[in-house]
């Protein structure tokens, strides 16, 4: 295992993994900054780019570039108190209030330091936990990895929006995201299924075009729609003045920035949950952490321990989400979705072989999510001031580039127009769902693991019968798929119930 | 909005998952089972959803995922969208037509001039820089192959 931890470090400190990752570190700098890009929409739009590269490179590139998005997007939280990430919202609540009190470089500097401590929690987490997940993963068979599949579509439609509406339109999004996973030609009967005797569709849905469309087109509409220039007016004065008071903070309050990266982890860990989620619990658990009513008052008015907590959490999820990408397949959020469709494309599959043959590439992600965040935060303490500038770019301007990028990207799939049209057919059912309130995450879980999925129930159902249901482990995994179903029913009736 | 927009998809998946169980009625099974065990439900959900918009309430759920502004008044939203989706419809049959070599500055220019209401300094600027980076990287350092676009070879 040490072994394995230590080829991992020498895997990425190759000079053309490490160029790759600094390329990547670039890109998601810049990304985080920018309130009208997501981490997910670049991952996506970054997908072709991999094809010739080493898996090694390839996750450098991927995760690194992904592992320093929220850290950057906490920069635009607290400067213009708008979102530079989904992930980055809490911060806006005491960030951007310390930034209109004169304190916006003590609460950059916290974000920062503590964003490096949650990214180093979760990836110490990722590393011993492949250990723990090993022998567990290697017991699993076709009937398990299936029903593997099926709980992690469960979790991420039950919990992708609230509600039982929520819950209809995430199973929706999922099972969409299955069968569009069946068109091509059937790898166990070799019929061609909803291929309209088109050559192109023979092959199946393409992951890049679909993902490239679903993402990012519904963003550059609403970028196209608001017509701002991307963050407004930069504040006055030198933003990295206080930054090292910032830092101090972070060691102030060392154990609240710890518990809040082990929230951050234990909710990446969790398929479907998210970012999101993980920075607003970690905020709530900052505010809980205030022992008087007196000092509760002071958060959201510019309370330090409001941008702690939720700097650190959304930084450790990502080391917590790729615990189940890897060793399951099973994507702990949009993100993870679609580095598990880089996974695809590279040739490797999630499972046991990512914890045994491709064991120092798994650790080469723990090390991508380390160094990228160390030399991001680093970047972001030098270079603090010309930054702020950045997000003052046009999105008029950013149209067509990024488009010239989506377009690029999907064609460069299987250099045929048919990506293209495929891109803006799902670009258009992408925005139909943001507009509608469907959650796309499941689409992408579905999609990606459509194919997998229908291999091992073909397996099961072969050599098992029905009998594969009656399996101990497939039983707790039916028990909860249930779970994850209901419980939020019976949650919703026993509040309703209280009030 | 977000309730017309959740009707025409549960219609749309209704459609899809109807017909994807219909062909695969004729399949062997080996082929069928996924399709059906997937198409049946989906059909189902998707009709409860669909009498859901149309006979329950209008509630919006609060979705973990990107949001559109709001700040916008929704007729402008609609007149924004339909432009920015010509743009995008556009620049896909100016590649076809013409290839990505000519499409890119071209749309790229034209973009910058009558959308962004840039100068023609900056248009200029930004487009060379654009189509430098277009064709240093995609062309020169990756060698990816781009047709030249069917008006040419109509030409030829």
């Amino acid at each position: 295992m040490i072994e394995a931890l230590g080829e991992g470090l020498f895997l990425v400190l190759h000079w053309k993994p490490l160029a790759f990752m600094m390329l990547g570190v670039a890109l998601g700098f810049w990304v985080g900054l920018l309130p009208g890009l997501g981490g997910a929409t670049t991952l996506a739009l970054m997908l072709p780019f991999i094809y010739a590269m080493q898996p090694v490179e390839a996750f450098a590139f991927l995760l690194g570039m992904h592992a320093v998005v929220a850290t950057t997007g906490d920069i635009t939280s607290v400067l213009f108190g708008v979102p530079g990430e989904a992930a980055s919202a809490a911060t806006i609540l005491d960030g951007h209030a310390m930034a209109k009190k004169g304190e916006a470089g003590r609460a950059l500097g916290a974000a920062l330091a503590s964003s490096l401590v949650g990214a180093i929690v979760g990836a110490f987490a990722l590393a011993i936990a492949i250990p723990i997940v090993r022998p567990l993963v290697l017991t699993f068979g076709s009937p398990e990895l299936f029903m593997l599949a099926i709980v992690g579509i469960a979790f991420i439609a039950s919990l992708s929006a609230p509600g039982v509406r929520g819950m209809v339109r995430g199973f929706l999004s999922g099972g969409l995201g299955l069968l569009c996973a069946t068109v091509g030609q059937d790898p166990q009967a070799g019929i061609a299924r909803y291929t309209f005797d088109s050559l192109y569709l023979w092959g199946g849905l393409d992951l890049v075009p679909v993902l490239v469309g679903i993402f990012a087109i519904p963003e550059i509409i609403d970028l196209a729609i608001r017509r701002t220039s991307i963050a407004g007016k930069l504040p006055a004065g030198r933003v990295s003045k206080g930054a090292l008071e910032g830092v101090k903070d972070t060691f102030r309050h060392f154990w609240l920035t710890i518990r809040c990266s082990l929230i951050g982890t234990f909710i990446g860990i969790m398929p479907g949950m998210g970012g999101a989620v993980a920075q607003w619990m970690a905020y709530g658990h900052a505010t809980q952490s205030a022992r008087t009513a007196e000092e509760r008052k002071g958060f959201g008015a510019g309370d330090v321990r409001g941008v702690l907590g939720p700097g650190a959490a959304n930084n450790s999820k990502e080391g917590g989400s790729l615990i189940p990408t890897v060793a399951f397949g099973v994507p702990g959020s949009t993100a993870m979705a679609i580095l598990l469709g880089g996974f695809f494309l590279l040739g490797l599959v999630p499972g046991p072989d990512m914890l045994t043959k491709h064991l120092p590439i798994t650790f080469s992600m723990v090390w991508t999510i380390v160094i990228a965040n160390v030399v991001t935060v680093i970047a972001c303490f030098l270079f603090l001031d010309h930054l702020a500038r950045v997000t003052t770019i046009r999105g008029t301007v950013l149209i067509p580039v990024i488009l010239v990028l989506i377009f690029i990207g999907s064609y460069t799939s299987n250099n045929h127009y048919g990506d293209i049209l495929l891109t803006l057919v799902f670009g258009a059912v992408g925005y139909l769902m943001v507009v509608a309130g469907w959650p796309r995450a499941p689409f992408v879980l579905g999609l990606v693991l459509g194919k997998i999925a229908e291999n091992y129930l073909y397996i099961s159902v072969a050599r098992y019968d029905a009998a594969w249901l009656t399996r101990p482990v497939v039983l707790v995994l039916i028990a909860i798929t249930l779970a994850v179903i209901f419980w939020p029913l019976v949650q919703r009736r026993r509040k309703a119930a209280h009030a | 909005m977000h309730s017309h927009a959740s009707l025409a998809l549960a219609l749309g998946v209704m459609a899809v998952s109807g017909y994807a169980v219909i062909a695969a009625w004729f399949w062997p099974w080996k082929a069928a089972l996924f399709p059906l065990a997937i198409g049946i439900p989906l059909f189902v959900l998707s009709a409860a959803e669909a009498a859901w918009v149309l006979f329950g309430k209008a509630e919006r759920s609060e979705v973990q995922d990107f949001q559109l502004t709001r700040d916008v008044a929704e007729r402008e939203v609609v007149r924004r969208s339909a432009t920015t989706a010509a743009w995008i419809v556009g620049f896909f049959a100016a590649i076809v037509l013409f290839g990505f070599p000519v499409a890119v500055p071209f749309f790229v220019f034209l973009y910058l001039k009558q959308q962004a209401d840039e100068g023609w300094i900056f248009s200029t600027v930004f487009t060379a820089a654009v189509w430098a980076f277009f064709y240093g990287l995609f062309d020169r350092l990756l060698h990816l192959p781009f047709p030249a676009g069917w008006a040419f070879t109509w030409i030829s």
